[in-house]
């Protein structure tokens, strides 16, 4: 039993809490203030809704989707901070 | 000729005591200035006070939209006292980074579970700001 349950990929509560900060600071350095918060937005969803995954293998699955839609998120981050927006959107303004 | 000529050199040659005179206070007071206890940190020399950290540390916890801004306290856990999860403790965390221009890194972060423990940690983190 203990070595089945070691055999498969076991993911840990820290590795997914890493991935989760690792795609909300990603998504925070979008220049496009849309994509940034669609980003946030899409990641805060995503947990949630896996939330309940209780069987290890969907749980690698999940993790496995997560951390290449992070590296995805890397990749655009780069290639829209090359056409960033020369002007904020209204959404962005604060007043105070 | 050589003994005349430098008499007349000399003669006219006078070296500025009086303006060394007059530079001495200034580069006294300019020591006292030193003298203070100044930083050398390029981030600016003043720290928070405690007061605004607490303050600034619950005001970002309460904007959080899945609680009630009436039950948080500068001693709330925010999985026990405010029924958050682990994510919610996550996303707290990074509004904090957010708002006090810091880069917690994970180890830290994790350990960053209620208001008092958050406050600590960046009243004693030197670049919060």
């Amino acid at each position: 039993m203990a070595a089945s349950a070691s055999a498969m990929v076991v993911t840990s509560r820290a590795e997914l809490l890493s991935l989760f900060r690792s795609l909300l600071r990603t998504a925070s350095k979008f220049s496009d203030f849309n994509i940034r918060e669609y980003a946030r937005r899409r990641t805060i969803d995503g947990f949630r809704e896996n939330r309940h995954l209780s069987d290890p293998a969907s749980v690698a699955a999940a993790f496995a989707d997560g951390n290449s839609q992070l590296d995805i998120a890397r990749r655009q981050v780069l290639v829209y901070s090359l056409y960033a927006p020369n002007v904020k959107s209204v959404m962005e303004i604060k007043y105070k | 000729m050589a003994t005349a000529l430098r008499i007349a050199v000399l003669r006219h040659i006078r070296i500025p005591v009086q303006a060394l005179e007059g530079f001495r206070p200034a580069s006294a007071s300019w020591n006292l200035f030193r003298g203070q206890n100044r930083s050398l940190s390029s981030h600016g020399d003043e720290h928070l006070e405690r007061e605004e950290v607490v303050e600034r540390v619950l005001a970002v916890v309460k904007s959080f939209p899945k609680l009630d801004p009436s039950k948080v306290a500068a001693d709330s856990h925010f999985q026990k006292d405010l029924g958050l999860d682990s994510l919610d403790g996550v996303e707290i965390v990074m509004a904090l980074e957010e708002e006090f221009k810091l880069e917690i890194p994970d180890k830290e972060a994790d350990k960053i579970d209620s208001c008092s423990v958050a406050i600590e940690y960046i009243f004693n983190h030197p670049m919060s700001g």
